[in-house]
This record gives structure tokens, C-alpha cells and sequence, in this order.
């Protein structure tokens, strides 16, 4: 489960990076939920624009949104494709996600008190789910986002097995 | 009659519905009503056990629900005073509170078996939900006005959720002060069990109507029984009444009279500005001049505003009192007219909080949270339930931390580790950025809209005020790790010191934006299952802050280390 596991993560010196990516087929996923999101906001604004006859200042606005979505739905994928790893070891659940921003959340295995899966329309379309693994702190959940379905599922199995080996939730 | 609704949420664990608990109760109920036909069946049979409210609640219901509706019903009765059904609204008001009052006390039962308390409420979607006793974690036992002209009072028991929804709380409106007590005695000595993780209870557990121990009722909170009395740790002093104004509090309290004056009058149809002082006073002041308007009408606001703050922090914090509670618990009773008793028990106190906004910081004053398993924090009136100390004297202060966490003095005053010039410059940019936003707006208004020119200058005094803020909470900015607590302080205009146990901290989570990817620093937070769930380290500097983690969790964050002779 550890491809590349000792090599320094990039990001954050000092820390290493999780060892396992996530699904290539996120990359398409992402960019499909980017540009139906920003689709819409830009099919809000071409009514919005036909109400008030198409002047020159909502043609602009249109045009700059439209780039500024087709960038995102661009470059946001591989960008995020490229931070977000995971790793599940004997005692941790380890990640890192994010893109302009990351987040690395570290997890005890002992401290997880639910693991659940779930599976968007947009992710059952691609092939995806994610785990996510709770603790009995509200701020504490970690997911693993844009795995392969079977994947997944192994996962689910295996971190219900390890967290069933140790009680308590420490609270 | 509906089957019992499953209220379980999906990462809940303490509260369960009760259908779905391990072990059936052992006392059961049926007194020919009974639950409907989907109910479990080990719900039905037997009568022993299940106790019902005290017969006083059925008074409390209608009476706080009549209150509620008041205004409403005001304005309905004048709405309604040409065509006569003004009086038909009311009686049929007063009416439905009466049943509701009735089918409240009728269908609400309690039971307490060795393992799990359990409530069952509701007459069409009834609902019974059960926690373990060894998951309860406070005893939270209120008092308003009503309920002390009736004897009565509002037991509300927490287990470590944090996020309930409002059907699920687990609480009991209307039970008599020595049921009250028993409960609290028989709630709390299983508390202790849990937290000392002990065998057999070593008093006896006075369960149901066979409950000697607290016959008499006592007034809830007025006076500490002498029985299990521990030390005081700190006892209210007229004199903090001093620190009331320093706080936002005053303006909550205010903001609630504004509101509830502009209902009646609304409601009531009363236009307020046309009755004879009010009008008097318009006149009066409109014969001033401008400087006398501003000197009186500021003088007004600032006294009306002290008076407001006082009276609500007397409300509330009258005759506070902080002590042990036998060995390993705390108690803390308050209140003027609605009396407040919280009993934290000792194994759940995970640390506490610190808070100085930045008046009650002038003077010398400051607050004190409680950070536990169970205890709500930051949500309105269940927020006051982990008050360790109102607004009081800094040492007062320090002195409630290390006394109820145990803690050596330098923990809660010493010097923190500075974060470096790199966070002091974030916080420089992040402050001036946001001004210079402000007064750019302003400017443009301004200018666009012909606004007088003093506007635009005196928003410029923004970016000093700004510069100022963040000269200081650089200087607030700090983290601690010392035997075995984690202490993180962070704010200006609302500065707070919290102090956590390296025990409690059950996850990390690292966060940097791409700014501060560029200056090499990391937001280190702490996740928990206590009091706001997640304690931050801001803008520390990255070596720092993973050796500063490594440091509080042991081998947790080891194996995510990069081993340094891989170093590039």
C-alpha cells in the first residue's frame, strides 16, 4: 500500500506525503463537478443578462466568468489530483487533500468510531466513493475522497476490522 | 399511534433510541394506556420502575407556553375586540396549553436501571431515548422563576454528543427538587464510577420512589448541602460586578429587550413614539444644541447600557459558586431568579479556556470555560453551562484553572514560544489588507456619492487601528507544551488562552494555504472530543510546529515523519 511512502512530501518538508493517490478517474470527475458548477452560474448569468437586453457590461461579466470557470475546471483537477494522497497504516489513518489550500489529517485507528462510505450521483457515475473515518471529536472526521469503488470497499472491510480490535474512543 | 421514530443520527453513540440499546430495562411500563402496538415488547408489562414528571409540571407547561404566546395573543384579543372573538382566541389558547400541559406530564416517563436511564416522551410520535449511565457525563440541574414558585425543576443530563437535535436532548422539565437531587446523587455516583473506572458503586444508588437520601426537598442551589461539600474554590464577590460592562453580554441582553419591546408594540398595535414621555422627552431633547444632543443622548446610551449589562450579569451569575463536589467532582451553582446547578464530574475536564475580550483584558478582568466531554460550547444559553468563572479578576481567574485542572501556576500565566517574524508579518498583512479594502470602499463611496470629504479622511484612521490589532495579537500568539498540557493563546479583540491535556488530543489536522506554503508556516490544530472539538496553533512555523506535535502525541505523528537522512 506504500508506492512511494518515504519520499519527502513536497509540500510541507518534514512531513511525509501519504503513500497512495487516489483514483486517476477523479481527475475527470472534479472537472465534470467544476464545470457543471460553474456552468450553472454562468447559464444564471446569461438569463439574468437576456432580462436586461445583453448590455455591454453583462457581456463582459459573462466572458470574464466563463474564463475564470474554464481555468478552474482546468487546473483544479490536476492540481488537486497532485495533493490528494492517503495512506492506512497499523495505528493512523493519514491524508492530505486540498489544493490551493492543503490539509494534512492525521487519525489514530484506536480513536475511529465510525467508518462509512459515501457515493454521490457524479461519483457513482465515475466509478468513485470515499471513506470516511470519525472520531468522537466533531471536528476530527477524516475522508479519503475519489477512491476506486472496489478499493473502497477493501477498505471499509479492513479499517472495520482494525478499529473493531481496539475499544475505548477516549472521551 | 405512530411506531417510535428511530432518532439515532448517524455518528451518535451515547444516545441511542432505546429499541435499538443492548439489554432490555428491567422495570417496565403499562398502566392500560400504554405505547401503541409497534412499540418493543419489552416495553410493555410489568408497572414497577417508570416514573413520571412531578404533578406541579402540568402548572409549568401551559404557564411558560402562555408567556411565549403573550404578545401574540395581545394582539389577537385587540385585533379581534370589535367582533368579540379576541376572548374566543384567548380561552382557546389557554385551552390548548392547558392539554398540552396535561398530555405532557401524561405521556413523559423515566426510568433508571443499573445500566441505562431512559425517557420516554411524545403521544402521537413517541419517542424514547436512552443513554448509559456510564456515558453521562454532566448533571445539569435549572430553576427559572416559575419553576421555584412550584418546587419544581429542569434536570438536563449530558453524554459526550455535541450535536444534538432538538428533540434529543436528554433532559426532564418538572421534576420535584428531592427527585431532583436523588437523580443527581444516583446520576452522579455512576459519573464517578466512569471516571475512576471502579468496580462497584461504592454508595448506595437510590433509584426510583424508594429514595432516602435527599427526602427533604432542598432549595436546587441556593445552599450547598452539607453532605458531599468539597472545598470552595471561588465564591462570587460583589465587587466584580465591576466587569459586567466589559463584556459583549450587555449588548446580548439589550438586543433581547429591544426585541421583545418591539413585539408587544407591534403586537399590540401600540405606536410608542406618539405616548405622552416618549413624546416629552423628543421635545425636550429637540430644544438642545448639537454638542448637547451628542454629550446627553451618549451619557444616556453609555449609562442605559451599564445598568442593562449589571443587571443581566447579576441575573446570572448571583452567588456564583465553584467547589469540589466529593472526589472527583464539581459544582457550579448561580443565578438570581433562575437558579443554575452544573456538576461536572472530574475525568471528563479535559482543560479549560481563558477568555479575555480586550475591555475586560484593560482591566485587569477575565473568563474562564470549561473544556469537557459532554458540555456544549458556544451555543447561547448551553454555552453558560461550562462557565467555570464569570468576568473577574485575571488571578481569579488563574487561580479556578490550575485549581480545578491540578495544574502547576506557570502553565496558566507563563511566557509563551513566540511564533517569529513570519507570522508576525501575516498577521501585519492580513490586518492592513482588510483595512486598506474598507477605506478603498469607503473612498469610492464617498467620492461617487459626493459624501462630505471628512468621511474619506477619517476612515483612514482604519489603517492605524488596524496596525495596532495586529501589532497585538502577534504578541497574543504563542503555544506551550508543558507537562502534558498543550497551551495555545491566540486574538486581540477577543484574546483566549486555552489549556488542554495532550490525552485528550485524539487527531491532527495540518492546514496551509498557499500564502502560507510561501512563508513556511502551518495552522496546527488539535481535534478532541471536548469542548469546541478542535484547538488551533495559528500560523506557527512548520519545524515548530511538527516537533510541537510530535512532542504532545508521542508516536502518533512518528511514523509521517520523513526520516532525516532522506533530506533532499
Amino acid at each position: 500500500m506504500t508506492t512511494d511512502s518515504l519520499a519527502a512530501d513536497p509540500l510541507l518538508p518534514g512531513l511525509r506525503a501519504p503513500g497512495n493517490r487516489v483514483s486517476r478517474r477523479a481527475i475527470s470527475y472534479w472537472t465534470a463537478r467544476a464545470a457543471v458548477s460553474g456552468g450553472s452560474v454562468v447559464l444564471g448569468e446569461l438569463v439574468l443578462a437576456a432580462l436586461n437586453g445583453f448590455s455591454a457590461i453583462w457581456r463582459l461579466a459573462i466572458v470574464a466568468t466563463a474564463v475564470v470557470v474554464g481555468l478552474h475546471a482546468v487546473i483544479m483537477p490536476r492540481w488537486r489530483y497532485r495533493v490528494h494522497r492517503w495512506e492506512v497504516t497499523d495505528q493512523a489513518l493519514y491524508t492530505r487533500s486540498g489544493w490551493f489550500s492543503v490539509h494534512w489529517r492525521i487519525a489514530p485507528i484506536s480513536r475511529i468510531q465510525t467508518i462509512d462510505s459515501h457515493r454521490s450521483v457524479g461519483e457513482r457515475i465515475f466509478g468513485l466513493a470515499n471513506v470516511t473515518a470519525t472520531t468522537a471529536s466533531a471536528a476530527g472526521p477524516v475522508r479519503i475522497h475519489a477512491l476506486d469503488r472496489q478499493l473502497a470497499d477493501r477498505l471499509l472491510d479492513q479499517l472495520a476490522v482494525a478499529t473493531g480490535q481496539t475499544p475505548g474512543d477516549a472521551t | 399511534m405512530t411506531a417510535p421514530e428511530v432518532t439515532g443520527g448517524p455518528d451518535e453513540a451515547a444516545l441511542v433510541p432505546a429499541q435499538a440499546a443492548t439489554g432490555a430495562p428491567r422495570g417496565v411500563s403499562g398502566d392500560g394506556r400504554g405505547p401503541g402496538p409497534a412499540s418493543p415488547s419489552g416495553f410493555t408489562g410489568a408497572t414497577s420502575g417508570w416514573r413520571r414528571l412531578s404533578r406541579r409540571s402540568m402548572v409549568v407547561r401551559p404557564l411558560t407556553d402562555l408567556a411565549r404566546l403573550l404578545p401574540l395573543l395581545a394582539g389577537l384579543v385587540i385585533l379581534h375586540a370589535r367582533t368579540g372573538g379576541g376572548l374566543m382566541w384567548g380561552v382557546a389558547a389557554a385551552a390548548l396549553a392547558v392539554i398540552t400541559g396535561l398530555v405532557h406530564w401524561a405521556t413523559t416517563r423515566y426510568l433508571i436501571t443499573d445500566e441505562r436511564v431512559y425517557l420516554r416522551r411524545g403521544l402521537l410520535n413517541q419517542k424514547t431515548l436512552s443513554v448509559a449511565r456510564d456515558r453521562i457525563r454532566t448533571v445539569d440541574v435549572t430553576a427559572h422563576l416559575l419553576h421555584r414558585v412550584l418546587g419544581v425543576c429542569r434536570v438536563s443530563i449530558g453524554t459526550g454528543r455535541n450535536d444534538y437535535r432538538s428533540g434529543e436532548s436528554f433532559h426532564l422539565d418538572g421534576v420535584t427538587r428531592s427527585d431532583a437531587e436523588s437523580l443527581r446523587l444516583t446520576l452522579l455516583s455512576s459519573v464517578r464510577e466512569a471516571a475512576v473506572a471502579g468496580p462497584v458503586a461504592a454508595e448506595p444508588r437510590p433509584v426510583a420512589e424508594s429514595e432516602p437520601a435527599a427526602a427533604e426537598p432542598e432549595p436546587v442551589a441556593a445552599e450547598p448541602d452539607a453532605a458531599d461539600a468539597g472545598p470552595e474554590i471561588v465564591r462570587w464577590r460583589i465587587g466584580w460586578l465591576r466587569f459586567a460592562p466589559l463584556t459583549t453580554t450587555g449588548l446580548v441582553v439589550l438586543g433581547v429587550l429591544f426585541g421583545s419591546v418591539i413585539q408587544i408594540t407591534n403586537a399590540t398595535n401600540i405606536n410608542l413614539a406618539a405616548t405622552g414621555p416618549v413624546q416629552r422627552v423628543v421635545a425636550d431633547f429637540a430644544t438642545l444644541d448639537v454638542l448637547q444632543r451628542v454629550l446627553v443622548g451618549g451619557a444616556v446610551a453609555v449609562c442605559g447600557y451599564v445598568l442593562v449589562a449589571m443587571a443581566g450579569y447579576l441575573a446570572v451569575f448571583w452567588n456564583f459558586q465553584l467547589a469540589e463536589r466529593g472526589a472527583d467532582t464539581l459544582r457550579v451553582t448561580r443565578g438570581l431568579l433562575s437558579l443554575r446547578a452544573t456538576t461536572i464530574s472530574r475525568g471528563r475536564l479535559r482543560g479549560v479556556e481563558i477568555s479575555e475580550p480586550i475591555l475586560l483584558r484593560a482591566a485587569r478582568g477575565a473568563r474562564c470555560i470549561a473544556i469537557a466531554t459532554g458540555l456544549r460550547v458556544g451555543r447561547g444559553a448551553e454555552r453558560e453551562g461550562s462557565v467555570l468563572l464569570p468576568p473577574a479578576p485575571r488571578d481569579v481567574a488563574r487561580h479556578v484553572a490550575t485549581a480545578v485542572l491540578g495544574l502547576p501556576e506557570h502553565v496558566c500565566s507563563g511566557p509563551l514560544v513566540r511564533h517569529g517574524p513570519a507570522a508576525r508579518r501575516r498577521r501585519f498583512v492580513r490586518a492592513l489588507a482588510g483595512a486598506t479594502l474598507i477605506v478603498a470602499t469607503i473612498w469610492v463611496v464617498a467620492w461617487t456619492q459626493h459624501g462630505p470629504a471628512w468621511v474619506r479622511f477619517a476612515s483612514l484612521a482604519l489603517l492605524p487601528a488596524a496596525a495596532l490589532v495586529a501589532a497585538d495579537r502577534y504578541r497574543s500568539l504563542g503555544h506551550r507544551l508543558a507537562d502534558g498540557w498543550l497551551v495555545t493563546r491566540t486574538g486581540s479583540l477577543a484574546r483566549r488562552r486555552t489549556i488542554i491535556s495532550t490525552d485528550a488530543i485524539i487527531g491532527w489536522r495540518i492546514h496551509q494555504t498557499w500564502f502560507q506554503r510561501r512563508q513556511g508556516l502551518v495552522t496546527l490544530t488539535a481535534t478532541t472530543a471536548a469542548g469546541q472539538q478542535h484547538y488551533s496553533v495559528r500560523d506557527v512555523p512548520t519545524a515548530e510546529g511538527l516537533a510541537l506535535a510530535t512532542a504532545a502525541t508521542g508516536d502518533l505523528l512518528v511514523p509521517f515523519l520523513r526520516a532525516p537522512s532522506r533530506r533532499r
